[in-house]
């Protein structure tokens, strides 16, 4: 059907609009339906689109909507596309997205600005869905900008607070310097291609004729912008950050959907990316390097919602590294299976937020597990699925990433296999440690608090036991074999069974691993953990400090820049050029007029006489050179 | 000297007259005969050189200025009145409030 | 020399003697009648040239319009004020000196003007019936825009004498009232 994808994608800004203008007057009961059901409508549509799609033999669907301008010869059209890509996107976006914005109602209950709320959430599916949409780079910068500004309006949610406004600002800043590549590839683009439609530049690149020195550049530039929104080295500090919106937006924004736009981005581009193997490389690199970097982090972290971001930061950096080594499809597959139980985690750890009246430091929990059992019962499941306990999401995908990482005939290596294996033992490790710490083990709570404890509504825990189940079945859907016509699949340098299944054995080894050494640590009130803590005080506190990397950007960056606003641009530049140019011409201009206005005697006699000058001056000069 | 020059020079010195008539003299009705001596002046070069081109049209434009300079003085005189009636002086110095 | 430059002359010295006079004369009835010369002397030189129509305007509508006009707010205005007893102003000097070089600049552009060229006039071309026809025929947007214009000044004119009588009436209660206070 026609105005099916512009129907999809409108439906939430019908919601932004109608919740952000009147929900505030209409009450919560209207903000509910509006906020929550135009989500639902969104996915129900969006499934509609996809039976479309797979009756027409998957062959892509696209929706010009209009011509946003025309240049010259260039048409820049915003028009819709969906393939199976987009589609998995599409549905990823609107299911999670809609789930959430049903937990929201619980979350969220009384607070004074629960209209804003669900305008600020429905307004960022609006973009994120013209994000992964767009047939058109422009479009999806549109939405790649949107999404950062809803992202920026929802951490800052409570924006009395200082320091939550403070982050919305550093992410939103933070994702500028990202912007600013992605631009640029575009540009880079532009100038090469002729045009911004991604599958036409994708069918350019792979067409050969595109200089192998451009597609690097252009490779290189958009990693840039996927580092940016997809937090990985260097620009990776505003996630943790991030934390200080409402869970459910964590959850969403900042795990399951916008943070992936990196990953989507990349995929798309694929085509670019093939003729690219050094930006490939560097891929691989920064993300398995962001993968181990924030799992050694993750290890130490106290603070519940810092622990899961960056775990995020972590599953982010295995994504990139698939799409480093051409498995496109797999790094999709990754991106599916964690959008569920990462926004599972993040859900339970609001829910024990919420049950805890606050309480987000893991020192101060323990022994929730039968409090709060639904809570309990689905994060193990998705710390299980995130560990890569077969036969759960994570242990699919993550073992794919692995074995590419290993046999991928485009940059497969024995190092990012290591690296990578290493990495998930700490992930298991780290995710089991908080399990332990906040469900098991006695209690750590303050009296006050462990009185409260309470289960939270229906609306938050059967929410979590969808995505609990989809963190369960997810991996089952063989979904690189699905995207196999939208994304090229790496050739393999060895086809051999026997290592793939010895490559399986060892995934499912690790991850018990993992969960053993966790136990063996915290297991017992945690006195294992606390000597290994003081014996290694060092690595302990630069951990801790997350690397200090905030603190080389302050030192490096942000001084001498403040020094050179503070000195150049405001002391010199503003206050004595301009402000200086222009009080000097106020007062020539001032003192001009009081001399002036000293000619305007009020004596007709003087003035006519002074016509009489004039007259003089006239005559002269007309008769000497007219 | 022909007929045309001296004319000429004439108009030019009425009109230099007048100029110098309204920066000289006090009173302001004379200032206005003062006025009204300039525009005679230029009245007379605009006819010494419509007859020289035997040109209709500077006939009509003169009588045009005759119609102009009558509105002008009619204009003129009643705001004249009307200062003296609040001023009770025909002295321009006692009107120098509107200066800057 | 012919007579017709004789007579020119002596126009021309009859109106510039008027217009000296303007500048030495006490009263401005005095001023009003040097002038009155002075218009009918140029009306005179029109004559001579051959132009009676413009002749005939210059008396009507100068010397019988305009300058009687100006004679009944002489009368009117009998004021007896340092503009009669003084009757330069304090731009005396400066005048004079401002009159001296515009007289300079004058005499230095007749000097290096061309001399003009003779042009025979037919007689008729500025007769009475010549003008009326084009005046008529060609310029009756012109001669209707001076209705138009001489109608609005008459206008202008009785408005401003309407004013005079209200700010009268205002000062008139304004004295009442300070006479019934004191």
């Amino acid at each position: 059907m026609n105005g099916l994808l512009t129907l999809l994608v409108l439906l939430p800004l019908a919601g932004f609009l109608v919740n952000g203008l009147l929900g505030r007057r209409l009450g919560p009961v209207f903000v509910n339906i509006v906020g929550v059901g135009l989500p639902l409508a969104a996915f129900g549509v969006a499934v509609w689109a996809w039976r479309i799609l797979e009756t027409g033999g998957a062959e892509p669907l696209i929706e010009t909507v209009f011509t946003w301008a025309l240049i010259g010869d260039h048409a820049f059209e915003v028009s819709f596309y969906l393939d199976r890509l987009s589609a998995v996107m599409a549905l990823i976006v609107t299911g999670v997205g809609a789930l959430i914005h049903i937990y929201s109602i619980g979350y969220m209950k009384g607070d004074e600005s629960y209209a804003r709320y669900f305008a600020y959430l429905n307004l960022f599916l609006f973009f994120m869905l013209l994000l992964v949409l767009g047939r058109s780079l422009l479009v999806l910068f549109v939405g790649w900008e949107g999404v950062g500004l809803a992202s920026y309006l929802l951490i800052g949610f409570w924006f009395q607070d200082v320091d939550k406004a403070r982050a919305g600002r550093k992410a939103f800043i933070t994702n500028r310097v990202g912007d600013a590549g992605f631009l640029l590839g575009m540009f880079l683009i532009f100038t090469a291609v002729g045009t911004l439609e991604m599958d036409q530049i994708n069918q350019a690149f792979a067409g050969g004729l595109i200089p192998a020195g451009i597609a690097t550049a252009v490779g290189i530039l958009l990693f840039i912008g996927a580092t940016g929104k997809s937090a990985q080295i260097p620009l990776h500090v505003w996630l943790p950050d991030a934390m200080a919106g409402p869970t459910p937006v964590s959850a969403l924004i900042h795990a399951a959907t916008m943070v992936t736009a990196g990953v989507y981005l990349i995929a798309r581009m694929s085509g670019v990316y093939l003729e690219a193997p050094a930006a490939s490389t560097l891929i691989a690199v920064i993300g398995l390097l962001t993968a181990f970097l924030a799992a050694t982090i993750a290890l130490v972290q106290t603070d519940i919602k810092k622990v899961l971001a960056y775990s995020t930061i972590s599953q982010l950096g295995f994504m990139f590294l698939a799409l480093g080594v051409g498995a496109y499809a797999v790094a999709v597959f990754h991106l599916f299976t964690h959008a569920f139980f990462k926004a599972a985690l993040f859900l339970g750890a609001g829910s024990v937020i919420h049950a805890l009246s606050g309480e987000q430091d893991i020192r101060r929990m323990g022994g929730l597990a039968r409090r709060i059992p639904w809570t309990s019962g689905t994060f193990l499941v998705a710390t299980a699925a995130i560990a890569g306990l077969p036969p759960l999401a994570g242990f699919f995908s993550k073992d794919e990433i692995l074995w590419f990482a290993l046999a991928s005939g485009q940059g497969g290596s024995v190092w990012l296999w290591l690296l990578g294996s290493l990495t998930a033992f700490l992930t298991a490790l780290y995710m089991f440690r908080l399990y332990w710490l906040v469900f098991l083990g006695r209690s750590r709570m303050a009296p006050e608090v462990a009185e409260h404890v309470h289960e939270s509504p229906w609306p938050m825990t059967s929410v979590l036991v969808v995505l609990a189940l989809f963190s369960v079945i997810a991996g089952w859907f063989a979904l690189p074999h699905y995207l196999e016509g939208a994304l090229p699949a790496p050739d393999l340098r060895f086809a051999w069974p026997i290592l793939h299944w010895a490559l399986i054995l060892f995934a499912v080894l690790i991850a018990v691993a993992g969960v053993f050494a966790a136990r063996h640590l915290y297991g017992n009130g945690g006195q294992r953990a606390e000597a290994i803590e003081q014996r290694f005080a060092r690595i302990h506190r630069l951990l801790a400090g997350k690397y200090f990397v905030d603190e080389v950007y302050d030192r490096l960056l942000q001084r001498p820049w403040r020094w050179v606003s503070d000195r150049i641009f405001l002391r010199l530049g503003d206050r004595l050029l301009l402000d200086g140019s222009l009080h000097g011409l106020a007062a020539l201009a001032r003192r001009g007029a009081a001399g002036l206005a000293r000619v305007q005697s009020g004596s007709l006699h003087w003035y006519a006489w002074m016509t009489l000058l004039g007259l003089v001056a006239v005559l002269i000069w007309m008769w000497r050179y007219v | 000297m022909d007929d045309t020059t001296l004319l000429l020079a004439l108009s030019g010195l009425l009109f230099v007259l007048g100029l110098v008539g309204v920066i000289v003299r006090r009173n302001l009705l004379v200032m206005l005969m003062f006025l009204e001596l300039m525009l005679n002046g230029v009245i007379l070069s605009l006819v010494v050189f419509t007859q020289l081109l035997g040109a209709e049209a500077g006939a009509v434009l003169v009588f045009l200025v005759f119609v102009v300079a009558a509105a002008e003085i009619a204009i003129a005189v009643p705001i004249l009145l009307l200062l003296v009636r609040t001023g009770h002086t025909l002295d321009p110095g006692a009107y120098a409030g509107l200066k800057g | 020399m012919t007579i017709e430059t004789v007579f020119l002359l002596v126009f021309a010295l009859g109106a510039l003697t008027g217009a000296v006079a303007m500048f030495f004369l006490r009263h401005p009835m005095r001023v009003a009648l040097a002038l009155i010369g002075t218009m009918v002397s140029l009306a005179a030189i029109y004559a001579q040239l051959g132009m009676h129509v413009i002749a005939v305007f210059q008396i009507l509508i100068y010397v019988g319009a305009v300058m009687v006009f100006m004679i009944y707010a002489i009368m009117l205005l009998d004021v007896r004020d340092r503009s009669f007893t003084e009757r330069f102003s304090p731009l005396l000097l400066a005048g004079i000196a401002g009159l001296l070089l515009l007289l300079g600049v004058l005499v230095d552009g007749l000097l290096r003007g061309q001399p003009f060229p003779a042009v025979d006039v037919p007689p008729d071309v500025f007769g009475v019936g010549a003008f009326a026809i084009a005046f008529m025929d060609q310029f009756w947007v012109y001669f209707a825009l001076t209705a138009v214009l001489l109608l609005v000044a008459e206008i202008a004119a009785s408005a401003v004498i309407d004013i005079r009588r209200r700010g009268q009436d205002v000062a008139a209660g304004q004295a009442e009232r300070e006479n019934g206070h004191g």
